[in-house]
Parts: C-alpha cells; sequence; structure tokens
C-alpha cells in the first residue's frame, strides 16, 4: 500500500529526492506498523521530531503498536521554538 | 567590563540632556537592558501615573553585550508603562541602532517629561542636542529616516523613530528603527507620541570595550561554532512554524474560532520562494540585525501588479516581509491568504510605526464583530469587514495607520474596541494585549504563559514550545513557564537574541558571553536569581499600576470553548489548573503577590 508523510521544518531534508515541498508517498507492504513507514526516512537516530498520526500525537514507544493504513495522515514536526 | 557606566537623561519638560553615572550595583542585580530599564522605571515614577501623561518615561536599554563581537548582540529594549496595556511594557529589537547608541557612550537613555513642540534627540557621542522636530513631524518612518539621514549625510547614523501611528497615539504604536526592525508591543511608541518626540538619531564612534579583547573574540567565535543548527532559519526565518501550529491544531485562526487555517500553504515559507501565476516571487533575500551570523530576517517584494500596490510604486521595492507572527496576525487571524495582501499591511506596519500583532488581532476581532452584526458598513465607512477578505485587511491598515474614520476605533487595540461595541469577550487579549501566534487550547503551557506575562499576551516571555509540543497535559507546566520565564528574562537583560537558542545555543552559551562581559562568574543557578528578581518587579510595578490576579487570565472563549481541530480537539485552556501552582512556584501568595520570604530572598 502506499501512505502519505508529511515533513516540517528542517525535517524536509529527510525527504527521498523528487519530493513535494514538504510530503511524500511511501511504499509499504499491507499490516505495516509506523517504525517501518519511518524507517524509509534517512531521519537520523538522535534528530527528535514529533509523530502525529491523524491529528494524535503519538509517544515514541507506541510507534512499533501502531499499524497505519493508507488512509492515515502521518505528521512529522521538529520541536522547535517560537518567533 | 563591556559597560560605559553612563546614562544619558533627557528631560523634555525641561529640554535638558544630562549624562549621569550608571548604578553598577543594579546592574549587577539586574543585568541590563530588559532588567536594568525595568528597575529605573520602577525606581522613577509612579507606576500609578496614567501612561500618556508626562510622569511616565521612555528608557532605551541595551545590555552588557550589546555592541560586541558576539554574534547577535544588536539588542536593545524600550521600556515603559504601556499606552496598551497599562501595564510594564519592554518592547525588543535588534537592526543596528542599539549598538550604535552603546558606541555612542551610553548604556542607557531615559527620556521624561513631555515636549511641547514636536522634537528629535541628536547624539554624535558626547554631543546631544534636542532639535526641532518640524520637518519630520507627519512622516513615516522611512521618510523620517531619508529626511534626517539627508540632513546628517552620515551613512552610519541609526534612527529610532515612531511614524504618524505614533503621533496620532494609535495604542499600539511602535519605535521602528533602521526601516524594519521595531520595539513593536504594547504601545511603546505611543508613548514617544504623547511626549511629542519623533525620533532618536544616533551616531557613536567609541565601541565598546571588553575588559579582554583577544579573550573575548576567541570566546566569540567559539561559542558562535556552537550555533550548529541556523540553515533554516537563514533560509526561512520563524516562518516554518506555521507548518507546525497548523499541523498541531494550535494556530489561532480567524480570532481563534478554529486552531487550523486552511489557507496556511499560500502563506507559509514554501509560497514565500514559490513564483506565483505572474512569475513573481515574495522573497528577494534574507537580513541580519548587527553582529548576527544567523540573519532571519526576510526581505520581500510584494508583486508590484497585486491589487494592494499597482498604482503605488512606492511599495514596489524590497522590504521587510512577512515573519511567522506577521503571517499569523495579517493572515491566519483574519482569514486571510494572500501573501501580497498580508506583506503590503506589514510594510505599512514598518512605515507608519504599529504593531502587526496588535494590528491584525484587532482587524481580526473586528471582522468578527462584522460577522456577528455588532458593526455594520455604516461603522466601518462602506468596507466589508469580511473574514477572509484581502481587500478589507489592505483598506482597513490604510485608514488606521492614517487614524482615518474606522481607523481610529481600530487603533485603540480590541479591548477597547470589543467594549465600545458590547462584546468585550471578542478581544482575544491579555491585560489589553493582542495574543500572539498560538493558542492555549492546543499548547496549555502558551496559554498559562499569556495569561501571566506581564506585558500581556507574548509569546516571547516563556519557553514551553518542547513541553507543549511533546504533551496537552497541564502537569509539569506551571514549572517549565516559571523557569523559562526567568531564563529569558535573562537573556532579554543581555544584549543577545533569543533566536540562538532554536538554533543550537544553550544557556551556557549566553551565560559564557555575559560573564566576559561583565567579568561575572555567575552560574545557570544565577541566571534563575537574576531572572527571577527581574520578573518580580516587573510583577511589583504591575501591582502598583493595580493589576493583580484578575488580570493573570484569558479570554472566555480559550478558556470555555474547545478547540476544533488538532491534537486539542474537545480541550480548553485548564488555566484553573495551572495558575494556583505557578503562584506557588513563584512564592507568591493567592492574590498573585511576592510573600515577604520571597522579597528578601531576592533583595526587593
Ligand atoms: S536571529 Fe534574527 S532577530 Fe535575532 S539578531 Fe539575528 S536577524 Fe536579528
Amino acid at each position: 500500500m502506499q501512505v502519505s508523510v508529511k515533513l516540517f521544518g528542517g525535517l524536509r531534508q529527510y525527504l527521498p529526492t523528487g519530493s513535494a515541498f514538504n510530503s511524500c508517498v511511501l511504499t509499504v507492504p499491507d499490516d505495516s506498523i509506523l517504525t517501518d513507514v519511518l524507517s524509509l526516512l534517512p531521519i537520523p537516530e538522535d534528530k527528535a521530531f514529533i509523530a502525529l498520526l491523524n491529528d494524535v500525537k503519538l509517544d515514541k514507544e507506541a510507534y512499533a503498536d501502531t499499524l497505519v493504513s493508507a488512509s492515515d495522515a502521518i505528521v512529522l514536526l521538529p520541536p522547535i521554538k517560537g518567533g | 567590563m563591556s559597560w560605559h557606566k553612563q546614562i544619558l537623561r533627557v528631560n523634555l519638560t525641561e529640554g535638558s540632556c544630562k549624562i549621569e553615572p550608571l548604578n553598577m550595583e543594579w546592574a549587577n542585580d539586574y543585568l541590563g537592558q530588559r532588567g536594568l530599564g525595568s528597575k529605573y522605571l520602577f525606581e522613577e515614577m509612579d507606576p500609578s501615573a496614567d501612561a500618556l501623561s508626562p510622569e511616565n518615561k521612555v528608557i532605551f536599554a541595551t545590555g552588557p553585550v550589546t555592541g560586541t563581537l558576539a554574534s547577535t548582540s544588536g539588542r536593545y529594549s524600550v521600556i515603559t508603562k504601556g499606552a496598551l496595556t497599562d501595564a510594564i511594557a519592554c518592547s525588543n529589537s535588534g537592526g543596528k541602532f542599539g549598538a550604535e547608541l552603546k558606541f555612542a557612550g551610553y548604556d542607557l537613555l531615559i527620556i521624561e517629561g513631555e515636549s511641547e513642540k514636536p522634537v528629535y534627540l541628536h547624539i554624535e557621542d558626547d554631543k546631544v542636542e534636542l532639535c526641532d522636530a518640524s520637518e519630520v513631524w507627519g512622516k513615516t518612518v522611512w521618510e523620517t529616516e531619508a529626511i534626517l539621514g539627508k540632513k546628517y549625510s552620515d551613512p552610519l547614523m541609526r534612527f529610532a523613530s515612531i511614524g504618524q501611528a505614533g503621533e496620532n497615539l494609535c495604542r499600539y504604536a511602535c519605535v521602528v528603527n533602521d526601516l524594519h526592525r521595531a520595539a513593536g508591543r504594547s504601545g511603546v511608541g505611543t508613548i514617544m507620541g504623547a511626549k511629542k518626540i519623533k525620533t532618536i538619531a544616533v551616531r557613536g564612534t567609541k565601541g565598546v570595550k571588553s575588559p579582554d579583547p583577544a579573550g573575548f573574540f576567541k570566546l566569540a567565535t567559539e561559542v558562535n561554532a556552537r550555533m550548529n543548527d541556523r540553515d533554516e532559519m537563514s533560509r526561512d526565518g520563524t516562518l516554518p512554524m506555521i507548518d507546525v501550529t497548523n499541523s498541531f491544531g494550535a494556530l489561532p485562526t480567524r480570532n481563534n474560532r478554529s486552531v487550523r487555517f486552511e489557507g496556511t500553504e499560500k502563506i507559509n515559507a514554501e509560497a514565500m520562494h514559490t513564483p506565483n501565476a505572474n512569475g513573481h516571487t515574495n522573497i528577494v533575500t534574507n537580513g541580519a540585525c548587527f553582529g548576527c551570523t544567523i540573519g532571519c530576517g526576510r526581505i520581500c517584494k510584494i508583486d508590484p501588479t497585486h491589487f494592494s500596490i499597482k498604482d503605488k510604486p512606492q511599495y514596489h521595492g524590497a522590504s521587510g516581509g512577512l515573519e511567522y507572527e506577521t503571517a499569523y496576525a495579517l493572515g491566519a487571524a483574519c482569514g486571510v491568504d494572500d501573501i501580497d495582501a498580508a506583506t503590503y499591511v506589514g510594510f505599512l506596519c514598518n512605515e507608519y510605526g504599529m504593531d502587526p500583532i496588535s494590528l491584525g488581532g484587532t482587524i481580526a476581532a473586528a471582522m468578527e464583530l462584522f460577522d456577528i452584526g455588532a458593526i455594520s458598513e455604516k461603522d466601518t465607512g462602506g468596507i466589508k469587514l469580511e473574514f477572509g477578505s484581502a481587500e478589507a485587511l489592505c483598506a482597513i491598515g490604510e485608514i488606521t495607520a492614517r487614524n482615518e474614520g474606522f481607523g481610529a476605533d481600530i487603533a485603540m487595540g480590541s479591548k477597547r474596541l470589543c467594549e465600545k461595541y458590547g462584546h468585550p469577550d471578542l478581544s482575544m487579549s491579555v491585560k489589553g494585549q493582542e495574543f500572539a501566534a498560538y493558542d492555549g487550547r492546543g499548547m496549555q503551557g502558551m496559554g498559562l504563559a499569556y495569561a501571566t506575562s506581564n506585558r500581556g499576551a507574548c509569546h516571547l516571555r516563556a519557553d514551553p514550545y518542547e513541553h507543549d509540543f511533546e504533551s496537552t497535559d497541564v502537569e509539569g507546566k506551571a514549572l517549565v513557564v516559571r523557569d523559562s520565564q526567568n531564563e529569558v528574562a535573562f537573556i532579554d537583560s543581555s544584549g543577545l537574541c533569543l533566536f540562538p537558542g532554536g538554533c543550537g545555543w544553550t544557556i551556557n552559551d549566553y551565560l559564557e558571553l555575559v560573564n566576559a562581559s561583565c567579568e561575572t562568574e555567575w552560574t545557570v543557578d544565577d541566571v534563575q536569581t537574576v531572572g527571577e528578581r527581574i520578573w518580580n518587579i516587573e510583577r511589583l510595578f504591575n501591582i502598583k499600576a493595580g493589576l493583580g490576579r484578575k488580570d493573570d487570565t484569558l479570554p472566555k472563549r480559550i478558556l470555555e470553548e474547545p478547540a476544533d481541530v488538532g491534537t486539542a480537539k474537545g480541550l480548553v485552556c485548564k488555566l484553573g489548573d495551572m495558575l494556583p501552582e505557578y503562584y506557588q512556584l513563584r512564592g507568591w501568595n493567592e492574590e498573585g503577590e511576592p510573600t515577604a520570604d520571597t522579597m528578601n530572598r531576592l533583595g526587593l
């Protein structure tokens, strides 16, 4: 299946080449978990981010238990400060 | 020590200018800029005096690091009793003016009294004079800089001015320096207007003496190298935040009716970089304040065919463009997704000297009043003030800048406007100051930070961002808000910018630069103590001005109407769960007043 992921701010540098401004479509097997989706993006281990799945913020520990489906909205946000 | 140990005191009633020694004991207790200026204001004026009266003072304060080789060391603050809030006001600006004031030999400039006729202050090192301002009174900030720049023919002379908004006592007039950098919030420019002082023109050649120039150069270079995450801010400024708050559900939209704006992608960083249908690109380049190695400023051009400026060639050039706060206030808050319209009204704010956050927030409130029928086209002079209307945004921006017709109502700020038209709850403000670009339901810590901010709603008085994006649970927020308020108060008093904190610096980096400038050995604990002392002196000023617990609150909408989408869908701001703990952590009683123990501990 194909899932769409949006990355904002400095995380955009980890989008696959040829992606739109802030989003990409990734192909993963059916029954994939969020960890599988994230593993397709070259985000370094120590880079902090916040993951939202359909407007709900997920704890890091929950990534491996979260099944994703093609209709899900996955958003990754950098922990930036305000201005 | 990087202080000149001198202040310049200008009495407009007497027409006198005097040089006095800086109170070094206070500089040691309160650092510089915001802290020191607040201490002087607290000691020198009756906080209950009318903000627009001659009893009020305006203090331009530099910090110990201002004007040094450290990155982002161009900061100065304007401290006064705010015209918008009737509370203590401290607005911080960058550009090159602050460093120039320091180079002229002054750590602080105190302006008191009130002039009979419009004047401006001309400073060239020790030569200080009050001059007749009739040639620039009634002119814009940009015209003022051009006229006086030509008169003195010194390209290094710097100006901090008010535009017509300040002269007309618009409640959120700002002080603009270097054409598009501003001490923007709380109506600090209004006080200059009330005192009839148009501009400070300054040129300094004394520099800043470091106790150990070679050592400071080495340190500044090392600390600069630690700012290792700045590329995005150089490229996009503060704008990337709009995608974050929008996705998260914390972007105040249409006067906080919603927390997500469907037009975000038309006013975000990418929109700024992408050519429109005419091939016009909004951004031209980035810009930096004195000594800054980030350069978050946006230098932008409006599409010359855009309706707002097609017959106005004076706006066809490049000037200060949208940042996150302006994109919110002149965009999402009004439901407007037209980047050129928002950029144009931003230009007007710089040109006429208005705070774009309060202008946008007040227009948003007026749009809601129009929407519910509390005002009509009869009130607005025929302007169809509908949410989403770029034409209405531009038209209202113009008449407010010139104080014409309904613009005089908009110039009062949202609190006074909504009271006048019978719907005080529709003002999205705290202590009379309009919200910044974060909603206190999606970001609960920010809700507490807004409610307790001494200068009214403000996003730069605390740093709850990380905690808020982590969780909407209120547990732990009171502590995060208190500690970060203290830390920010320290940084705001140093002469350095807050933004390196988002680009790799920690508080230790700031501390090293401050210690080297002040010849101190302060630790992170001292940062908290100095910051806490500053926070409390501001609080004491406000208490004497008549403010208290009743003012540490949020609009009904944020406390009672649940957020419509995003991570906080269904949530209101749980301020009542956080405020008592916050008071306790601050060492304040239930009325929000510092206890005797707290006063003694801080030497107040
Ligand atoms: S980061 Fe931005 S606001 Fe701060 S000093 Fe640099 S250019 Fe000015």
